[in-house]
């Protein structure tokens, strides 16, 4: 779940890197980013920065539980800060081949909403970061096309089947070799000009998996900005799938949150 | 010393032609640096706090000029949604987020903005209104349902009924709309449909007025001097002889123009009109030199000598009816206003540029034609004395002359009435002006104006900022925002508003919708948690910064979207008005400040400052060219009686502005300076001439007739001139050059009438206050140090106010030193009889 708000793909094996071709390339990325672990927790501050160097922060938790590795898995996100939202949840249960189902939980309004999208492209609690960021673009969405693989990095341009669902027009990943993690992410628009990035700063490796511990978000059009912050990262720490449900909403299940 | 001037041009025109062309050829070499500014916001200084605050607004708020596009569908139930002009809207709008200049991910259109909505039980749904283009009536229903529901884009992206939509076009700057707007519109014209496209806005009304205008100008100024010629020629019939009059105002415009361009200024809208305001000045200024001058050759046969007597004549009445034209422009400069500054030092140069070259060009003009010419062109101009206009001119002026001196109490009575009349008009003068009006009814800018405002809650935006005074987080608190709701609503009941959108109504629809989407929940929620978090969810959307235009990061800002249907100064104050009247009866529950910002509210200030500046300005003028009449004539009483035309013109013509009920704006304002200019030049030739006369020939009664032939033919010769001349005018396609039109042949006509009729009626009723130097000891009494001394300090204080070197204490000071000093002079030549030893030497 490290590094999730990094677009990516592939399982993080090594080897036989010189013969993969763009779509195993691909689908490891995607499998480091997102699916290290057969679950996770994280701390996560979040600082959104504009145009006028206007700040604003959010921290929350994360947990993780994969069902499968690059298939069905869960996020439940616990919001501690601003204090106006605290116990705030958002929650995921990402699915392969049908749409997502999200929950928010507004405890202020006592609510339990479903979140329904028509893409998944919309904004991650106003930071530079989309819904899509956050639990990963499947790899079969796009056709895959190794643009190089030169300075011990894999250039992959990603291209989506169906453009119409997407505001990007193809999105270049970076990869780097040794640790398959994609560490930078670049998106163009209709006419071929790039309006946004992202970018790994710091990654690190925890119980042997690697982790981005830092990255950022930049919405070039817009001048803004946004910084992630991991830290009390964890793999493999037993969460339950049964928290992962309306019920916990309502009731957090501090067993995994407090720590 | 100006004798020997004028003797120097006529015996050496060649180096005075070269003087004058070198001159023109500098000042045209300079049009190459022209800077063209066609802003009005540049009406204002740029550090201007009015100024500095909209832009910081813009600045906080991520707020954009916009061209306003309107989509009209008419005609069927539907309107514009109907798939195939959802899909043209959809195409156009992609193409146009990639014109140059324009901020693309600012546009606001049904494709670009995102909404949130219910999606069956418990689930909300964000989702771009118009994601892509659409197939079926179905879909194109959804949308219009859905974009009604929202109060974001009700009545501000479409309309209550459904039969149109706006596109909002943000730019990065205003000097770019004109361009934007025609690309814009090449676009559309590659789609055809059912539905009409109209462009609006105040960025687009304001740049395109400013690219029309220099278009107008280049039309209407050669216009109006082609016909001021063939007016001439008809009156002067020698085409070689009124060469020179038009020769000369070319040159002063050119010289004033390059002038102004060689100092770096920009031309503006103002400037521009620079000029259509020399050009009657010029002309008027040499067609007084060479009529009066083909009157003195009649006599004396010897171009010479005429020519010096007419400049003994004409020199002191020329010198300041020039100088009082000056000074009506130069007090511009007082302005607060740049460009207007520019204007008035401008025209005031060009003025006096056409004094110098008429005292020097024309007499080397003249000095250059060979008597032979002069004499074929003197039978040319006594041939038609007899018949033609001249024979028409004199026996209307003899009419005239019989009515004013038997009928002068009839007259006078019947002023005092106009008089009445007109200030009761100048008090139904309604201050207003609105860019868009700048254009004739049928102008595209002003049909589109119409149509889109009346299909939508108003083109007009102004914003209202509240920044609250404890700082963060103020505008989440319920009651905060229900204050604002209340506010909107009580704008919106007032009438000039038609919609107002604030971050209450963000908050109002994302709780409904997050609440199951019924009426009931269309409310504010309880909490300041309840807020934050229905905040917050309206922050998963695809366009979260949208929240940004309405409140600062930290809500302790909030901007309140107004719109207007009307750009009016007048409407925008009165909203203005309402608000800080609200404001005042209705306590918030926490302390805010309150500004404003947006064009239309930049436009009101401007224009008041202007329209108030204007005011004080003619007044200070008014007392200026007091003082210089009672200095010309050496007499208060006959300084008096010649601002009486002046006066009776200026209430006439603003008084008949009253009565008709058109609004007294920009272009009204600015001629109010010309108005005092060109009205007085009558009286004082008028005066200055009946004196001559009736020293030559006692007896108002027969000075009157030589009065009436000469001077008289010449006031109506100019008169006709310049009021046709600038008739075209009435049909430009810009209303501001038909109001200059209108007040060119106003001011000929009332002032010439005013000379005509009433100066001689006054003087047949007291004939000693004009003529009362040449008879009695009347000169130097007490009276008239007095008065002089008051109109002198007055002047001081003027200038000294209107630059503001001094505050009034100062200027207090200043002016009652300056009466002390000319009472002591007055009584000091009072008690040495210096004035009356003089007298007596007569």
């Amino acid at each position: 779940m490290i590094g999730m708000l990094i677009v990516g793909y592939a399982q993080g094996i090594a080897g036989a890197r010189a013969e993969m071709g763009a779509d195993e390339i691909a689908r490891k990325a995607y499998n480091t980013a997102y699916y290290e672990g057969d679950d996770g927790r994280a701390t996560v501050e979040m600082t959104l920065t504009d145009r006028q160097e206007r700040t604003r922060k959010r921290k929350f938790q994360i947990l993780r539980y994969d069902i499968k590795d690059g298939g069905r898995q869960k996020y439940y996100v616990y919001f501690r800060e601003p204090a106006d939202v605290r116990e705030m949840v958002y929650m995921v249960w990402k699915h392969v081949g049908s749409d997502d189902d999200r929950w928010l939980y507004l405890p202020a309004l006592d609510l339990v909403r479903r979140i329904a999208a028509s893409d998944k492209r919309s904004s991650f609690v106003g930071s530079d970061f989309t819904y899509e960021d956050i639990s990963g673009r499947s790899v079969d969405l796009d056709s895959h096309e190794l643009v190089s693989s030169e300075g011990g990095k894999y250039l992959l341009k990603n291209t989506p089947k169906d453009p119409d669902l997407v505001e990007f027009s193809y999105y270049l990943v970076s990869i780097d070799k040794e640790t398959m993690m994609p560490v930078k992410a670049e998106y163009f628009d209709a006419q071929g000009e790039k309006y946004r990035e992202i970018n790994a700063l710091e990654v690190k490796e925890i119980q042997g998996h690697p982790t981005i511990i830092r990255q950022r978000a930049d919405d070039l059009a817009a001048g803004s900005h946004t910084i992630v912050e991991f830290s009390d990262i964890e793999y493999d720490v037993g969460i339950s799938e049964d928290i992962f449900t309306e019920r916990y909403l309502r009731r957090a299940p501090r067993r995994w949150l407090d720590y | 010393m100006f004798a020997k001037i004028v003797r120097w041009c006529f015996r050496r025109p060649k180096p005075v032609f070269a003087v004058v062309t070198i001159a023109v050829v500098l000042g045209v070499s300079q049009f190459s640096r022209i800077q063209v500014d066609t802003d009005p916001e540049n009406m204002l200084p740029r550090d201007e706090p009015v100024r500095l605050r909209h832009d910081q607004v813009k600045e906080e708020f991520g707020i954009y000029d916009f061209i306003v596009v309107g989509v009209v569908r008419e005609g069927s139930p539907q309107g514009v949604f109907q798939a195939e002009t959802l899909n043209r809207v959809y195409r156009i709008t992609e193409r146009i987020k990639k014109i140059d200049g324009v901020i693309s991910r600012e546009i606001i259109a049904p494709s670009t903005k995102d909404n949130i909505r219910q999606g069956g039980p418990g689930t909300v749904v964000f989702e771009w209104l118009m994601a892509g283009p659409i197939e079926t009536a179905v879909q194109a229903e959804r949308i219009r349902d859905e974009a009604l529901d929202n109060p974001m884009f009700r009545g501000t992206m479409v309309s209550g009924d459904g039969k149109a939509l706006a596109i909002y076009v943000p730019i990065q700057r205003k000097d770019m709309s004109y361009r934007i707007s025609r690309e814009i519109q090449a676009i559309i014209d590659e789609f055809s449909g059912e539905e009409e496209y109209y462009i609006t806005g105040l960025p687009v009304a304001e740049d395109t007025f400013g690219v029309e205008m220099f278009k107008q100008m280049a039309v209407s100024a050669p216009l109006a001097g082609a016909i001021i010629f063939l007016l001439m020629l008809l009156f002067f019939k020698s085409v070689r002889l009124i060469i020179s009059p038009m020769l000369l105002a070319v040159a002063t415009v050119l010289i004033t123009m390059g002038l102004l361009i060689g100092f770096g200024l920009p031309v503006h809208i103002m400037s521009s009109m620079i000029p259509i305001f020399l050009m009657p000045i010029a002309v008027l200024d040499s067609v007084h030199i060479l009529s009066e001058f083909f009157d003195q050759y009649r006599i004396r046969h010897n171009k010479r000598d005429a020519l010096l007597a007419t400049i003994e004549e004409l020199f002191s009445p020329m010198l300041f009816t020039s100088l009082t034209s000056a000074v009506g422009f130069f007090s511009l400069s007082f302005s607060p206003i740049p460009p207007v500054q520019t204007f008035g030092i401008f025209v005031a140069i060009g003025v006096m540029l056409a004094w110098a070259l008429t005292m020097t060009f024309i007499p080397a003009y003249i000095g250059a034609l060979s008597d032979n010419a002069l004499r074929k062109m003197k039978k040319g101009s006594s041939k038609e004395d007899r018949s033609g206009p001249h024979g028409a001119i004199d026996v209307v002026l003899k009419g005239v002359r019989t009515f004013s001196l038997q009928r002068a109490k009839l007259i006078l009575s019947f002023v005092v009435a106009v008089i009445l009349v007109s200030i009761y008009g100048i008090s139904q003068i309604r201050v207003n002006d609105n860019p868009i009006r700048w254009f004739t009814e049928n102008h595209r800018i002003r049909i589109a104006d119409r149509v889109l405002n009346e299909h939508f809650a108003g083109t007009y935006t102004a914003y209202l900022v509240l920044e609250a005074e404890n700082g963060k987080d103020v505008f989440k608190r319920p009651d905060m925002l229900n204050y604002i709701q209340q506010l909107q609503r009580y704008l919106e009941k007032q009438g000039q508003v038609g919609k107002s959108t604030s971050l209450t109504d963000v908050v109002k629809k994302v709780y409904m919708e997050l609440m199951g989407g019924e009426e009931e929940y269309f409310t504010v929620p309880e909490t300041k948690q309840a807020v934050s978090q229905c905040l917050i969810s309206y922050e998963n959307s695809h366009k979260p910064d949208d929240l940004w235009h309405m409140a600062t990061p930290d809500y302790d800002k909030v901007n309140l979207w107004i719109q207007l249907n009307s750009g009016d100064n007048k409407d925008m104050s009165q909203v203005v008005a309402q608000a800080s009247n609200f404001m005042r009866t209705h306590k918030p529950p926490y302390k805010f400040e309150s500004y404003w910002a947006g064009l239309t509210y930049i436009n009101m200030v401007w224009q008041d400052k202007m329209v108030v500046g204007m005011l004080k300005n003619f007044l200070g003028s008014f007392i200026i060219v007091f003082f210089m009449m009672t200095f010309l004539f050496r007499s208060p009483y006959r300084g008096l009686i010649s601002m009486v035309p002046l006066t009776v013109t200026i209430l006439c013509i603003y008084g008949l502005l009253g009565i008709v009920g058109k609004d007294y704006d920009m272009p009204v304002a600015v001629l109010s300076a010309l108005t005092l200019g060109l009205s007085i030049d009558f009286a004082i030739h008028f005066i200055q001439r009946a004196r001559e006369i009736h020293a030559a020939h006692p007896g108002w009664e027969r000075a009157s007739r030589f009065l009436f032939q000469g001077p008289g033919r010449a006031i109506v010769r100019n008169a006709l001139v310049i009021a046709v001349g600038f008739l075209p005018l009435l049909v430009a396609p810009l209303i501001p050059y038909r109001t200059v039109g209108f007040f060119m042949f106003a001011i000929m006509l009332v002032s010439s009438i005013a000379t005509l009729i009433i100066l001689p009626a006054i003087i047949t009723l007291i004939p000693d206050a004009v003529f009362a130097g040449e008879k009695k000891k009347f000169v130097c009494n007490c009276g008239y140090c007095v008065v002089m001394a008051i109109a002198a300090a007055a002047a001081v204080g003027y200038v000294l106010r209107g630059y503001t070197f001094a505050g009034w204490d100062i200027t207090v000071f200043a002016a009652i030193g300056v009466i002390a000093v000319m009472a002591g002079i007055c009584a000091a030549a009072a008690r040495r009889k210096f004035c009356i030893t003089k007298k007596e030497d007569q």
